[in-house]
């Protein structure tokens, strides 16, 4: 009981002092003295009761009531004390664990909290996780539909991830063995602590700038407090928002984040999410071989095109002459007729006759005759000889 | 060197041009020499990589 006190007063209190204006207490006084008076009689202790009127200051102070139905009481939790706690609510049922103290500049009877848990199903973490997750499936964040596709062959996979941590190096060992064609960019972050979120916050911006193809975000297991920073509802949407496919690998398998749940894949493990982010080169390899056939398939088959081309083009040159032969076929019929029309034989059928001599020479005229000539006539069905008297 | 997924769509394109029915003889041999080109490139590629791993602190410029 160390408080300081106006001289000629000992402990407790002095009746006559105080019936008097002489010797009166000043407010400091009182209220140090009160102070004394609880922090020597009520040691840190636990506490239960309902939130009230919860205010977190830009400090990272808590400033909220505890009260159940007959009392209620200010509580702060400074920054340092609360900085692993998800926030809580007002009407939320808490255990704090707490040192009853004065505020002396208010004059208010104040727990100073050193621990708060949830009586809650699941604790703080739960509800903190559920209230995140609400939010983020109300702007649509959680829709499958928004899951993009990972790239075949990625030529840049970056990684957040701890420097020095299990998961680089087994990220390192599964990209390097599968896909070394790719380059492996490594955006160190703080992945536990009070920092982690801002630092987790801080890699993923500057990733956005980078020609990335897939982005991997891991970490290896850890308590639900290591965690914290992938379930930080900062952190959900910054992943969300990232212009390429993101797998994320936090923690444990049993372990879900809000980080995994928002990621376009969700990998058991940074192994995992390194063999989700790669092809695999001898596959590859093979399926290269596969497509050496197909090309070479394919051009027999280009080369049958041309050949078919050309065997079409032959045919319709052939029916093309047929046809001009045809045609001139009927042509020689119809000449054939005419020229039958104007055929000599046609004259002698109408009772003409075509009279020669032996050398065939034809005899048209009187004189071509003399007496005794001999002279052969051709008349429509054959020949006669004569001889003129 | 043309990246990886690049040479491969490439050859799909390749190989669809070759399986159409309009070419000459002459453009096929071409695109089945471009072709085989492509693919030796990107076995190449595949054969002799060695990943490289940056850190971001180190490429970044100084801003």
């Amino acid at each position: 009981m160390g408080a300081p006190v106006s001289p000629g007063h000992g402990p407790g209190l002095d009746l006559f002092a105080a019936a008097s204006a002489e010797g009166a207490w000043t407010v400091g006084e009182v209220t140090r003295r009160a102070r004394a008076v609880i922090e020597a009689g009520l040691p840190p202790l636990w506490v239960r009761g309902e939130i009230a009127g919860f205010k977190a200051w830009r400090s990272g102070h808590w400033y909220f009531s505890l009260r159940d139905k007959t009392a209620q009481m200010r509580c702060v939790m400074f920054a340092k004390q609360n900085f692993r706690l998800p926030t809580p609510s007002d009407g939320m049922q808490v255990f704090v664990f707490a040192r009853p103290s004065m505020y002396e500049e208010k004059g208010e009877f104040q727990l100073t909290v050193m621990e708060l848990l949830s009586t809650e199903q699941g604790g703080l973490w739960k509800l903190a996780f559920e209230k995140a997750k609400a939010a983020l499936t109300r702007d649509g964040l959680l829709d499958p539909a928004r899951k993009r596709r990972l790239p075949a062959f990625p030529r840049r996979i970056a990684v957040v991830t701890s420097p020095d941590g299990a998961a680089l190096r087994d990220i390192q060992a599964v990209v390097g063995r599968r896909w070394p064609v790719a380059e492996l960019i490594v955006v160190p972050a703080q992945v536990q602590g009070a920092k982690a979120e801002a630092s987790v916050c801080s890699a993923l911006n500057r990733i956005r700038r980078l020609p990335v193809d897939v982005l991997v975000v891991a970490r290896g297991g850890g308590s639900v407090e290591d965690l914290w920073a992938f379930n930080s509802e900062r952190v959900a949407r910054a992943v969300a928002a990232m212009p390429m496919p993101v797998i994320s690998a936090i923690g444990h398998e049993t372990d879900v984040t809000l980080c995994d749940l928002v990621a376009d894949l969700r990998a058991p493990t940074p192994s995992a999410a390194a063999e989700a982010a790669t092809p695999d080169r001898g596959e590859v390899l093979a399926q290269c071989g596969v497509l050496g056939q197909r090309l070479a398939r394919a051009l027999r088959t280009a080369s049958r095109h041309v050949v078919e081309r050309l065997d079409r083009a032959g045919d319709r040159l052939v029916r093309g002459i047929e046809h001009r032969i045809e045609r001139s076929g009927a042509l020689l019929t119809a000449h054939g007729a005419r020229l039958d029309a104007l055929s000599p034989l046609r004259v002698l059928g109408r009772g003409y006759a075509v009279a020669r001599d032996e050398n065939g020479q034809v005899l048209k005229r009187v004189a071509q005759l003399p007496s005794g000539k001999v002279f052969r006539l051709r008349v429509t069905d054959g020949e006669v000889h004569g001889r003129v008297q | 060197m043309a990246e990886f997924s690049k040479q491969l769509e490439r050859l799909e394109a390749i190989m669809r041009r070759l399986e159409s029915e309009d070419l000459d003889l002459d453009e096929a041999l071409k695109l089945f020499e471009e072709g085989v080109e492509r693919l030796r490139a990107a076995r190449e590629q595949l054969q002799q990589a060695e990943l490289k791993v940056k850190k971001v602190l180190e490429i970044e410029s100084p801003s």
